[in-house]
């Protein structure tokens, strides 16, 4: 046998650097960026407009995904994510435009509402056992029925129907107007920015609070944690009512993107947000992940996304491609172990 | 490793062909050629009325080597629309076709690429404002009336319909509705059952499940497309009372509308040109200096069984 030489010794630092799911996430975006370029569009990808737009697109998936982040670390799943989207767009609308309520009070409203559902599929979860899986299709389910029941089953819209069934168009809530702008020069877009901080909220919780250590704890082994005196029962809530938290700011945006509240928006958004959080490293097993895996997840999204809508790629080339990438994620994931 | 680079692989040749085959017309011909690029934004080629329009558009398109069409599908949702006008705008076309998904959201998209330069032709769907070159589209209102008109002869002044409705928060959808209503304003027909079918085949096959619950005796059946009448009477035969109606729809679609009239399924069908030709003659137009009035009305016929092998009937005001 021959002593290692300084080959061996490089390598094994490679493939030490590939064991952080950090590096790993980098480098995925790192590749997305780079097919970016090679497939530009005309000097498309090169534009800041681009970017730009490419982060106010996926800042509502990011917002949900957030939410997603913190239940997956405790080992949970959450279906009801895009119901709670529509749910809380229709709630947010109605306040808004037809009862005409100031942002102050709508705002608050909305996100309370959002955070009730949230802590009511945790209550499934927490106090009467139910799988996270079935509890929160449940709600994915009553929410969606919720949310066309309080729209009477159409569009919440600034077009306001009249007794004699024409139409009316009322003038737009200045809060929908300012989280569909563009601050810093026309730089950067608000729901951008609102995206930005829920990543800051939810690295706060899980790096600097006990709770957000808890967590962590309920999804690397959940009876060792309650055996040493964690509260599992109310982590679990604080968790599902956190992400039905984010849920409604995202249902704000939408709301406030779209100029409408669509009791049919969100439908298959949980899907893209659970994507989102495998994609970028965090473990669907639970016990491990970090927020900023999250935000690399949502960036590699967003580009992948965008390479393909500058490209014209049409709707089937981009589903294909989107589950193997899905695939070709996990694989990466499970590559070192 | 072996799965891993295979699964990779097939990722980066489907991007590859999807990025530069894809959805562009006239790329065979000489790139030196290509004096304008033109951005087709669709909201959805779910409808096959829709996949009709993009179909003419291409097809006039192909006649003409000086223009490229790139096309993109929004996939019926509304940001995603905004963000491909976005994306036009940012790539430099030369002129934007869009037909929008719905009017309040894609108003102010539209709004700045116009401002910023880019003439717009709006097809079918209105956006609300001025801001924009031209719209084309037919007269729904038009062909609402005659659509009641024709259902109010037809039932000899009276009788009861069940009107199925296209998505009521977009213009053709409110407009087939009121032009249907004065149509058979002053008539005994008399509606006893409406329902928004979002131009949705199966959505209309349901709904109309739900009126032949409730209704022993329908006497028609008004649906603002094709698609909408023939799932109702999809829904009819499966309860086996589709004799016991006529079925009105719009669109007529050579290969859709026309040959369910021949078919006997439907008894008439109104005409509702998709504009894809005369948005890219006016688009020449356009670029090439020339004024364009700002409101392009397209006519229409009526097809049914008497008519439908002699080439329907033009209607009048």
């Amino acid at each position: 046998m021959t002593d290692p030489t300084v080959d061996d010794l490089t390598e094994n630092r490679f493939r030490q650097l590939m064991r952080s799911p950090t590096v790993r996430a980098v480098a995925s975006l790192a590749v997305v960026f780079l097919l970016g370029v090679a497939f530009n569009a005309e000097g498309a990808f090169f534009k800041w407009g681009t970017h730009r737009d490419m982060l106010r697109q996926v800042s509502v998936y990011g917002i949900l995904s957030c939410g997603m982040t913190l239940v997956i670390i405790t080992s949970g799943i959450d279906l009801s994510v895009g119901s709670l989207l529509g749910f809380t767009a229709v709630l947010f609308s109605i306040l808004s435009i037809h009862q005409g309520l100031s942002p102050w009070l709508a705002i608050p409203l909305t996100l309370a509402a959002g955070t009730a559902c949230g802590a009511i599929s945790g209550a499934l979860v927490a106090r009467f056992l139910i799988q996270p899986f079935i509890a929160t299709l449940a709600m994915m389910v009553f929410a969606r029925g919720a949310a066309k029941f309080i729209s009477g089953g159409q569009k919440v819209s600034t077009a306001v129907q009249a007794a004699d069934g024409s139409y009316q168009y009322v003038e737009v809530p200045k809060v929908f107007d300012f989280i569909n702008s563009a601050v810093l020069g026309d730089n950067i877009t608000v729901v951008t920015i609102l995206f930005l901080a829920c990543v800051a909220v939810s690295w706060v919780i899980l790096a600097r609070l006990r709770w957000g250590r808890y967590l962590y704890a309920i999804g690397g082994n959940e009876e060792a944690a309650r055996l040493s005196g964690v509260p599992v029962g109310r982590v679990k809530v604080f968790a599902y009512g956190l992400g039905g938290l984010f849920c409604a700011l995202a249902g704000i945006c939408q709301a406030a993107q779209e100029l409408q509240g669509d009791p049919e928006a969100g439908v298959a958004y949980e899907l893209s947000a659970i994507a989102i959080v495998v994609i970028g490293g965090t473990s669907l097993r639970g016990g491990r992940g970090s927020i900023w895996l999250t935000l690399l997840g949502t960036v590699i999204i967003g580009y992948l996304e965008k390479v393909l809508s500058i490209n014209a790629v049409g709707e089937a080339s981009r589903l294909m491609l989107t589950g193997l990438i899905i695939v070709l994620a996990v694989l990466f994931q499970k590559r070192q172990g | 490793m072996k799965v891993y680079l295979t699964v990779a692989l097939l990722a980066v040749s489907i991007l590859a062909g999807g990025c530069s085959g894809g959805e562009k017309s006239g790329r065979g011909q000489e790139q030196a050629k290509k004096k304008w690029v033109i951005g087709m934004s669709q909201c959805n080629l779910g409808e096959p009325w829709r996949v009709q329009m993009n179909a003419d558009v291409r097809a006039e398109a192909e006649k003409h080597p000086e223009i490229e069409v790139v096309y993109k599908d929004a996939q019926n949702d509304n940001l995603r629309q905004r963000s491909h006008v976005e994306e036009f705008v940012n790539s430099g076309i030369g002129l934007l076709i869009i037909s929008p998904k719905e009017a309040a959201p894609l108003t102010q998209p539209v709004a700045e690429a116009f401002r910023a330069g880019i003439p717009v032709i709006v097809l079918d769907r209105r956006v609300l404002g001025e801001d924009y070159t031209c719209f084309i589209g037919a007269d729904n209102k038009k062909i609402g009336r005659a659509a009641g008109k024709w259902i109010a002869q037809r039932l000899g002044g009276s009788g009861r319909v069940a009107e199925l409705k296209g998505l009521m928060t977009s213009t053709p959808g409110q407009d087939r509705h009121s032009g249907f209503r004065e149509g058979i304003e002053g008539t005994n027909v008399e509606v006893i059952f409406e329902a928004d079918m979002q131009w949705l085949e199966p959505n209309a096959r349901r709904e109309m499940e739900s009126a032949l619950a409730r209704f022993e005796k329908i006497d028609l059946v008004y649906a603002h497309n094709d698609p909408g009448a023939h799932g109702a009477w999809l829904a009819a035969k499966a309860a086996g009372r589709e004799g016991e109606m006529v079925f009105v729809g719009i669109d007529a679609l050579p290969q859709e509308g026309v040959v369910y009239v021949r078919q006997g399924i439907l008894a008439a069908s109104f005409e509702y040109p998709t504009g894809g030709r005369e948005a890219i003659l006016t688009a020449l137009k356009i670029l090439n200096g020339e004024p364009v009035p700002k409101e392009i009305t397209l006519q229409s016929r009526v097809f049914t069984a008497q008519n439908v092998d002699s080439g329907g009937q033009w209607l009048k005001d």
